[in-house]
């Protein structure tokens, strides 16, 4: 850790203590309202908010507290709430992310951007550290470019799956897009920048990226790849560019604000074939990946491979004390007896297979075989009927749109707590054999209950874990961010660390990645941002 | 407070405004128009409210007040949306037509 970087942080710190020695707290309140970023004062902050207003209009910056709570709602646990943001300014056009990005500098406000500000369960628009402004860019939400031959798009940020989806049907445009759960709310943009994930063969999102614009802190616009050579038709076809490949830099990062971006679609296959694999015991989660890795290494499976715990599933359309009583354990006899009920098994994989009807007849007897020697039972349309769950991930597998997974903010009382805690391992059984029972030991520990799922990406192997907790009991939110604490630092000590994660938990995973890497990063986020105006805390980033 | 013929005027051209997108599409290189409650309701609530994940809200003469602020600051599960998400205009629109709604068949909430 450099100096400068322990005086940045430092002073981070230092801005929350004063806050609280001063009787501020760090939340937000009717009388109790969030403090401003630590080096500044009332007059820099009402100075930046009344610049603001000179670019944007009045009607597009938020300051007070009423108008400031649609940024507040989060899901993730916030005991102290640390995690709230002073205002919102909302541009609609790259200049005024210029302008907005030069006033930020002269009064030292920190911005934290969003683009359409819903990746429920990570934080939504709420900022890692206190004292930051929104600088939210739903308003940009133009789709600039599509181009059917070559299948690709080029998008701002506010855009949202749904706008882009609708564009394409509208148009007969034969593309799909590739969405997160939360597709219709969501931004394509956002996501990629989160190295977020879906479910088609075009589900790794940062991958099938390809150029970018992006307004750095000092104001300039740069584009990425060959969006910098004048002329070029290749912005959204090739991706590296010449020299060091950047685009990287402006993923789950604070080194610039990403105005634009190309992403790569999927043509509409021919023939689109979902499945789900039902298997009886929760201890079959090893056999399972251990025949799936090779179909999907061998890309035989050319999406990514979910699998759904029983308790994930029921969480999506159930209420907890439908499964079991109030204050009793989610017990396994309990969990089974209602996931028979529903078609399910302990375990409910699902892939699908894409090409034309000569491929997926060839293939899928490969895949059978294998997946029916591993003790389960494969499944289509043909068996599962409307199954809302077979209805939910066949929606999902092609490029779909719904929001069954809000759904899981209601498995316990009042709800409204959910923190994803997503650990990367190799793609291996042993692995999650060993996962689950590190996982399930820390959550009951806590008294919450292991709703799971793995997936197979290519190789790797990520374990998400939805910790769903009551968030209108104060308790209930304590708890959870004690357990989600442990589950980062215990699982960060056996070597698998968060892939992604939400505002409550930056700064932790970081951690598990080593002092070099984080010096790194800050040596690259001092030079770019001197100011440190763009999301402080961002990835642990300051 | 304006008079009934320019109170009408002024509806007439807010339910052009929020008629033109259903039928037009959202075009290249412009940002999205205004949208009719009856969209908003298609992309956004109804893939929640009355589909398996929330509680129904056609039909049940939900006060648009009530609807107004619950958009804007979410409810236990639901998420908030912000003015750039549903515009103020759209807002207003929407919570009065949720008001006004008839309960539709095969719509189930829990």
């Amino acid at each position: 850790m450099t100096d400068i970087n322990m005086d940045r942080r430092g002073l981070l710190g230092a801005g929350i203590l004063g806050a609280a020695s001063l009787g501020l707290g760090t939340g937000a309140s009717a009388k109790n309202p969030a403090p401003l970023a630590p080096h500044m004062s009332k007059a820099d902050f009402a100075g930046a908010m009344k610049a603001f207003r000179a670019v944007v209009g009045n009607e597009w910056v938020f300051g007070d507290e009423d108008s400031v709570a649609p940024y507040t709602k989060v899901y993730v646990p916030d005991p102290t709430h640390r995690h709230v943001p002073v205002g919102a300014v909302c541009p609609e056009t790259v200049e005024q992310v210029q302008e907005i990005v030069r006033i930020a500098n002269t009064y030292k406000q920190p911005l934290w951007t969003v683009s359409t500000g819903k990746n429920m369960g990570y934080g939504m628009t709420a900022p890692a550290t206190p004292g930051q402004v929104v600088l939210d860019l739903k308003r940009m939400n133009r789709i600039l470019e599509v181009d059917a031959d070559l299948g690709t798009c080029l998008l701002e940020p506010g855009v949202t799956y749904q706008q882009l989806k609708d564009y394409l049907v509208e148009n007969n445009i034969p593309l799909w897009i590739d969405v997160p759960t939360v597709g219709p709310i969501a931004s394509p943009v956002g996501n990629t920048l989160d190295r977020g994930v879906g479910y088609t063969p075009y589900g790794e999102h940062f991958m099938f990226q390809c150029g970018m614009e992006v307004v750095l802190a000092d104001g300039q616009v740069m584009r990425t790849g060959m969006g910098s050579v004048k002329g070029s038709t290749a912005w959204q076809a090739f991706k590296w560019g010449y020299g060091p490949y950047i685009d990287g830099l402006f993923t789950q990062s604070n080194l610039g604000v990403v105005t634009k971006m190309g992403l790569w679609l999927m043509p509409k296959p021919p023939v689109y074939k979902p499945f789900m694999v039902r298997h009886a015991e929760m201890a079959d989660v090893p056999r399972i990946i251990e025949a799936m890795r090779p179909l999907r290494v061998s890309n035989l499976v050319a999406n990514c491979n979910l699998m759904m715990s029983a308790s994930y599933q029921l969480a999506m359309f159930k209420r907890r004390n439908e499964i079991v009583p109030d204050g009793m354990p989610l017990d396994e006899a309990s969990i089974k007896k209602a996931a028979k009920a529903n078609g399910l098994g302990m375990w409910n994989t699902y892939f699908a297979l894409y090409g034309t009807e000569q491929t997926v007849a060839g293939v899928e007897p490969i895949i059978r075989a294998s997946l029916t020697a591993s003790g389960g039972e494969v499944l289509t349309a043909a068996e599962m009927g409307d199954n809302p769950w077979f209805h939910h991930h066949s929606t999902l597998m092609e490029g779909g749109l719904n929001l069954d997974e809000i759904g899981l903010l209601r498995w316990r009382g009042a709800g409204g707590g959910l923190a994803w805690f997503a650990p990367v391992a190799a793609a291996r059984g042993v692995e999650a054999e060993r996962q689950t029972a590190l996982a399930k030991e820390i959550v009951e520990k806590h008294g919450f209950d292991y709703t799971a799922a793995y997936a197979i990406g290519w190789r790797d192997l990520h374990h998400i874990i939805a910790l769903l907790f009551d968030k209108s009991d104060a308790e209930q939110e304590k708890k959870a961010d004690a357990c989600y604490r442990e589950l980062v630092t215990r699982f960060g000590a056996q070597g698998w660390a968060s892939y992604r994660t939400g505002v409550n938990s930056m700064d932790l995973v970081a951690q598990q990645y080593g002092a070099v890497n984080r010096e790194f990063n800050a040596k690259i986020k001092h030079a770019l941002d001197p100011n440190g105006i763009l999301a402080p805390g961002k990835s642990g980033i300051i | 407070m304006p008079d009934k013929t320019t109170a009408l005027a002024i509806a007439g051209v807010t339910l052009m405004a929020l008629a033109a997108p259903a039928i037009a599409g959202q075009k290249l290189g412009e940002a999205q128009a205004i949208r009719t409650p009856e969209t908003i309701y298609a992309k956004t609530c109804g893939y929640c409210h009355g589909r398996n994940v929330g509680p129904i809200i056609l039909g049940r003469g939900l006060p648009a007040e009530s609807v107004k602020y619950i958009v804007r600051h979410g409810q236990n599960g639901m998420p908030a949306f912000r003015p750039t998400e549903v515009k103020p205009e759209e807002l207003e629109a929407l919570a009065a037509w949720v008001e006004k709604s008839e309960a539709r068949k095969g719509e189930h909430g829990q």
